[in-house]
């Protein structure tokens, strides 16, 4: 456990584990209110509570709001796709082989950070509109998405990347393994959590992004779309549902990953004791 | 390395150019692609800044008026600023706040700091828009907090009403877990060993924090710094929905000119300028990075 291994916790040791439960409080408030609002009768004033579940019965009564998922996932899929290959090539690239345009690769890997992503959606809205004479659509929009999604998941494999030992993979191949098959056997079991990380994290980035894909959509209603559409005339208490059934299948996941961590299934690529 | 260099020259030049082509093979459709998507798009803003918009269309009469309407109006001015400050304030914040969770899920996190980090990113999953709406429903004048306070016969919190605190407050819930992350990143590679060096040469705990663990991960706190500042700039929703009128911000202005009134001329002049601040903010920040103090060996010289 955390506090476990101590004997005495150290009062600075308590206080940043009460600043860490402060932030999850702060992070989590407004979570907890749209789950519980999606349950009430009334979501501009829903205290005290009338339950009610209407506004699932809209949810899935309602087209928009299964097209503008299944548009969300498509979408963000395809870009997570796209980051975490781009991503994981660049950092076993740059990390493993010496060439004058590491730095370059790197600069290039990293730019995308250091752009607001409003920059990045307008940017592209008027290169696809005026200079290639496309209207927006679900590609160009993943496209983009992937932009900030490939330097996010480059930082994440890259950070795990740096420890690992390259030895193990010439190891093999002079065992008479191929470059392929070494990466497969050797490489991939031992740097899985981190491109599932950095995956994971570039998903829910093109998942629930607003400003590029707004410009880069046209009229193909995703979910923060739409949300943006409703929140100017009152927003729907569908979309107080559907946030709460996604929460609810990620509180699964976690619910199992931490499970699988309790009993030692899977490590995440912890190597402590 | 060292079985390389003992190989007769022919051959090992034969194998460095091989390496030479694996490094483009891996890195270079990343790098390409980024090329393609960013740099292209932000080049047509710059030459779209200096171009003129009439009736939602754009004509290629080279000039600098969409400038001269930037810097003179005063409203874009009084919009630069207040986003600028406002941005300042809340990358300090989040600077603040991030330092003791990372630190200690970096430290204490034991098995479950992946778990951790990873809670800090699931409310990402209800987007942007949802999780302002609710923060309203928090902050808001007929929201949670303030009217409690009227029910049992207190009056409201007036800052937390429309006014660029709520704003701030709302900046700072959706640009600190990144923040954390970037300074995690750092600390998780960090040699604590080197605390207990310090410790044994009798170094207090925060001696040794601001001699040793501060800027040896100045670097990790340096891109936590930029990419928090950065959207912060450039941010539009928030103020739009948290901050009333007097948090308009250079975001919403900008967002503008490319919707209602379609003048992309002077809303690509106002995106060179973002652009323009935002690499002014990196360098001055990237200026404070000393790779060897950092103790940054990993990438450049492996």
């Amino acid at each position: 456990m955390i506090a476990g291994k101590h004997k005495t916790l150290k009062p600075a040791v308590l206080a940043m584990g009460l600043v860490l439960a402060a932030v999850y409080v702060f992070l989590y408030a407004p979570i907890f209110y749209v789950i519980y609002t999606s349950f009430s009768a009334d979501i501009v004033w829903p205290f005290p509570p009338h339950f009610s579940a209407q506004s699932y019965g809209d949810l899935f009564a309602s087209s928009l709001y299964g097209d503008a998922l299944a548009n969300s996932i498509t979408l963000a899929l395809g870009s997570a796709v796209l980051s975490t290959v781009l991503a994981a090539a660049g950092a076993i690239g740059i990390l493993r082989y010496r060439s004058r345009w590491r730095g370059f690769a790197m600069f290039m890997f990293l730019a995308p950070l250091f752009v607001a992503e409003l920059l990045i959606g307008i940017s592209t809205l008027a290169f696809n509109a005026r200079v290639l004479g496309l209207p927006g659509n679900l590609y160009s929009a993943m496209a983009a998405n992937a932009v900030p999604g490939t330097s996010f998941a480059f930082l994440i494999i890259l950070a795990q990347l740096v420890r690992y030992d390259w030895n193990m993979d010439d190891a093999a191949m002079v065992f008479g393994a191929g470059p392929f098959r070494s990466f497969i056997e050797i490489t991939l079991p031992t740097i899985w959590p981190s491109l599932f990380g950095a995956f994971l994290i570039s998903f829910i980035l093109a998942f629930n992004n607003l400003e590029i894909s707004f410009y880069n959509l046209g009229a193909i209603p995703t979910l923060p779309a739409v949300a943006w559409g409703s929140l100017r005339f009152g927003l729907g208490p569908e979309l107080f549902a559907l946030a709460t059934l996604v929460n609810g299948a990620v509180f699964f996941i976690f619910a199992v990953m931490y499970i699988l961590m309790r009993y030692r299934i899977v490590s995440f690529g912890y190597r402590g004791p | 390395m060292t079985a390389g260099t003992l190989q007769i020259t022919p051959r090992r030049t034969k194998l460095h150019r091989l390496f030479a082509y694996r490094f483009a093979l891996l890195a270079g459709p990343g790098a390409l692609f980024i090329m393609i998507a960013l740099l292209l798009p932000l080049l047509s803003i710059v030459v779209f800044s200096f171009w003129r918009t009439e009736s939602y269309e754009l004509y290629a009469d080279w000039n600098l008026d969409n400038y001269r309407v930037m810097l003179t109006e005063p409203a874009y001015r009084v919009f630069f600023l207040r986003s600028f400050f406002m941005a300042l304030a809340v990358t300090l914040a989040c600077l603040v706040i991030s330092w003791p969770v990372a630190y200690f899920i970096a430290k204490h996190g034991g098995r479950y700091r992946l778990l951790l980090v990873l809670l800090l990113a699931a409310p990402f999953f209800t987007g942007v828009i949802l999780r302002i709406a609710a923060l309203q429903g928090l902050f808001g004048p007929i929201g949670l907090i303030n009217m409690t306070l009227t029910e049992i016969g207190l009056p409201p919190i007036q800052v937390l009403m429309y006014t660029p605190l709520a704003a701030g407050i709302g900046l700072v819930y959706l640009y600190v877990p990144f923040m954390i992350t970037a300074i995690y990143l750092s600390v998780i590679n960090f040699n604590f060993e080197l605390l207990e060096v310090a410790k044994i040469n009798g170094a207090k705990p925060w001696r040794a924090f601001i001699e040793i663990t501060w800027p040896l991960n100045w670097i990790g706190t340096a891109i936590g710094l930029v990419v928090v500042f950065i959207p912060c700039l450039a941010s539009a929703v928030t103020q739009r929905f948290l901050g009333g009128t007097q948090s308009s911000s250079f975001g919403m202005s900008l967002a503008q000119q490319f919707g209602e009134t379609g003048t992309w001329a002077l809303g690509s002049a106002m995106g060179v300028a973002l652009f323009v601040s935002s690499i002014v903010a990196i360098v001055l920040i990237g200026r404070s990075i000393n790779l060897k103090r950092s103790g940054f060996t990993g990438v450049i010289n492996p």
